[in-house]
């Protein structure tokens, strides 16, 4: 059966994820995803980074690069040469997140730069979509910047935030105040867990109002690099009960490769459809 | 640069040339060109439509005014023009009056629209001593019409043309002129051509910057920059360098005055768009590349502008019903799969245009989607989204 690639070129990482179709046609084929790898960009070259998750993803699928039919490209990925096509992350967290979670009917993909929710069908198609704008306070990016100034690393920042009790409030409007107002906490001796947990809910109830503002409802498939973080997730799910909004939010392992798979997928998709044609030109 | 020297140019070195070209507005070339022959002028216009055989004829250099896309800080043109006009007013008076556009010895405002036409009157008052014309193509296609009024119009530009410069140009002269142009607009039409059916090998970025370079370069040298452009792309595909990739083809309308900024042609090339046909640049496809070279030459411009099919907001349908039928048209003969409306902010006949447009397009179930821009659009980012998304319904759901 066909294999694919996508690659999600985000602004902190490359993720990418072998993709194949294991049986059915256009919108109604089956999928499965043999590999993926990601890596952190961290002031490298583009092409040395994502040689790098390639080889990852490949070697975890025992796939050669050779009998990749179609390359698909989605984020800021559009730059790769060698693409065969490119999607727009909308179109692919969307895809993504249905394949994760065939009951999703909304993926909320929060990255580094910018957190957004996107409605879609049951087959993937995108209805609407509604994202933080101007302000960074609701991304990965900030959060990162946070952890840096309190001295935590990433992969502690979920269990920290968690354990805390009393969290303090802080700007959920713009980054700037946000760090200002984390600055003062630490001077004012609040503990890190209580001020991880009020960055959390900050950032959380930012997440939440786009998903009230898109209307979406169903099962909601968090995408994007900051779904593996526990105490984001923690929060937002108080937030919603403590709330009575209702929402039935989910993350699955492979949740940080939605964009990759769904540009993986959209990819077999129109490699279909382009063999019915003839395939591409090659002069 | 002699005509040799552009044929040895690599596509690397021609692109960056024609870029630097379109994107210097100081007008070096122009002002090169008045160094290289003294005493001749040079005779500025805007979009849409002027005769430049005329000015060529008597042997001026037209020089198309487009603008000054982000490069400029606009401090006196926006005293000249309310909020609510559209930017490309804005920018010429600032050429203007900052002296980068004292090397043109005269303006020819076609009747694009109101604004141009203020524009001409602006003009006139800010220079008084250079000539300023306003050129009122006719919007009546009876030859017995719009015609005999044409006829007038050229005429009398004709005499204007051969006064500025002090020219005794013939009617030999202005039909070797025709020659020219027809020839240039071959040209033009091998290159849309070939970027219709194969969009990976002449690329829209590329092709903007080509004919919009063409704008400023003498005639001749742009001819050969054409000619060097269709073989350097065919050698770079025969050599593996261009390749098809799964784009969505998109024809661009509403673009035909002022200009986007490169970095929006390249932003929809990137958002996964082939842009197989454009309004860009008109003047490049308008007459067509057959205007007759035998007999009354005025006569023969005339007679080509009335028998033109091709259409923009700035040109009257007469039969309501038709308008959109050409665009159709368009659309089919290149294979495209949607349009998207590009039309600048503030735009009048483009944007009063559109509803009629995309009402067609939607009888006949085409895809759509609209954004605006101005010439110093800097905030790509929600056109990039809007084309993006775009490109994937097409690609997605759309019958390709």
């Amino acid at each position: 059966m066909s294999l694919s690639i996508g690659i999600d070129a985000g602004s902190s990482a490359i993720k990418v994820a072998v993709v194949q179709q294991t049986g059915g046609s256009g919108h109604e084929a089956t999928h499965a995803v043999l590999g993926a790898g990601q890596r952190r960009i961290r002031g490298r070259g583009f092409g040395e980074v994502l040689d790098a998750a390639m080889g990852e993803a490949l070697e975890k699928a025992g796939v050669r690069r050779d009998e990749i039919s179609y390359i698909a490209t989605t984020g800021e990925a559009e730059g790769v040469e060698f693409r065969t096509g490119h999607f727009y992350s909308m179109t692919t967290h969307a895809r993504g997140a249905l394949f994760l979670d065939a009951d999703s009917r909304a993926a909320m993909d929060i990255g580094a730069l910018h957190g957004r929710v996107i409605k879609m069908d049951e087959r993937g198609k995108v209805l609407g979509y509604r994202m933080t704008n101007q302000c960074a306070s609701g991304s990965g990016q900030f959060l990162e910047n946070i952890s840096r100034y309190l001295g935590v690393t990433r992969d502690e920042l979920g269990k920290l935030s968690m354990s805390g009790e009393t969290p303090e409030k802080v700007s959920g409007i713009c980054a700037v105040l946000a760090e200002t107002d984390v600055i003062n906490m630490v001077s004012r001796g609040i503990s890190t867990a209580n001020i991880l947990k009020g960055i959390h809910i900050s950032m959380g109830t930012r997440c939440l109002k786009l998903v009230k503002s898109a209307k979406a409802t169903g099962v909601i498939m968090v995408t994007g690099g900051l779904a593996h973080d526990e105490g984001l997730i923690a929060a937002m799910e108080e937030i919603s009960e403590e709330k009575k909004f209702g929402f039935d939010l989910r993350v699955h392992p492979d949740s940080v490769y939605a964009g990759a798979i769904g540009a993986g997928i959209w990819g077999l998709f129109r490699n279909e459809k382009l063999m019915e044609r003839g395939g591409l030109a090659t002069a | 640069m002699e005509l040799e020297q552009i044929n040895a140019l690599s596509m690397e070195e021609l692109l960056t040339k024609c870029e630097a070209v379109c994107l210097d507005f100081n007008f070096t070339t122009v002002r090169e060109w008045k160094a290289e022959n003294p005493g001749q002028k040079a005779m500025g216009f805007l979009p849409t439509y002027v005769p430049r055989e005329l000015i060529h004829a008597a042997g001026m250099l037209p020089v198309g005014v487009l603008g000054a896309d982000d490069s400029l800080e606009i401090v006196r043109g926006d005293a000249c023009f309310q909020s609510y006009i559209c930017h490309l007013p804005r920018s010429v008076v600032e050429l203007g009056m900052t002296g980068r556009l004292d090397c043109i010895d005269g303006m020819l405002f076609p009747s694009t629209c109101d604004v141009i036409r203020n524009l001409s009157g602006i003009w006139k008052m800010q220079f008084p001593d250079k000539l300023s014309l306003y050129f009122d193509a006719p919007q009546n296609f009876d030859m017995d019409i719009g015609g005999k009024f044409y006829r007038v119009v050229l005429d009398e530009i004709w005499a204007h043309m051969l006064k500025l410069n002090g020219s005794t140009a013939t009617n030999d002269d202005l039909l070797a002129s025709i020659a020219l142009y027809n020839l240039n607009r071959r040209l033009c039409a091998e290159v849309y051509d070939m970027r219709a059916a194969r969009p990976w090998v002449a690329t829209a970025s590329e092709v903007y910057i080509l004919m919009r370079a063409g704008m400023l370069l003498p005639v001749e040298q742009h001819n050969v920059y054409l000619a060097r452009y269709l073989e350097l792309a065919e050698a770079e595909t025969k050599a593996g360098n261009r390749r098809e990739m799964d784009n969505a083809r998109v024809v661009i309308s509403g673009s035909f005055c002022e200009q986007p900024p490169l970095a929006l042609v390249r932003t929809l090339e990137r958002a996964g768009c082939y842009v197989v046909e454009d309004d860009y640049m008109m003047i490049t496809r308008w007459l067509g590349c057959g205007v007759p070279v035998e007999g009354d030459a005025l006569h023969n411009l005339v007679q080509s502008y009335m028998d033109y099919k091709g259409e923009s907001a700035a040109k009257f349908v007469p039969d309501g019903c038709k308008k959109g039928t050409e665009l159709i048209g368009r659309i089919g003969s290149t294979n495209a799969e949607g349009v998207l409306f590009s039309a600048p902010s503030f735009c009048d006949p483009a944007l009063l245009d559109q509803p009629m447009l995309q009402e067609a397009l939607d009888r006949v179930g085409i895809s759509h989607t609209a954004f605006k821009y101005s010439e110093n659009t800097g905030q790509l980012q929600p056109i990039r989204e809007r084309a993006g998304t775009f490109a994937d319904t097409i690609k997605l759901w759309g019958e390709a």
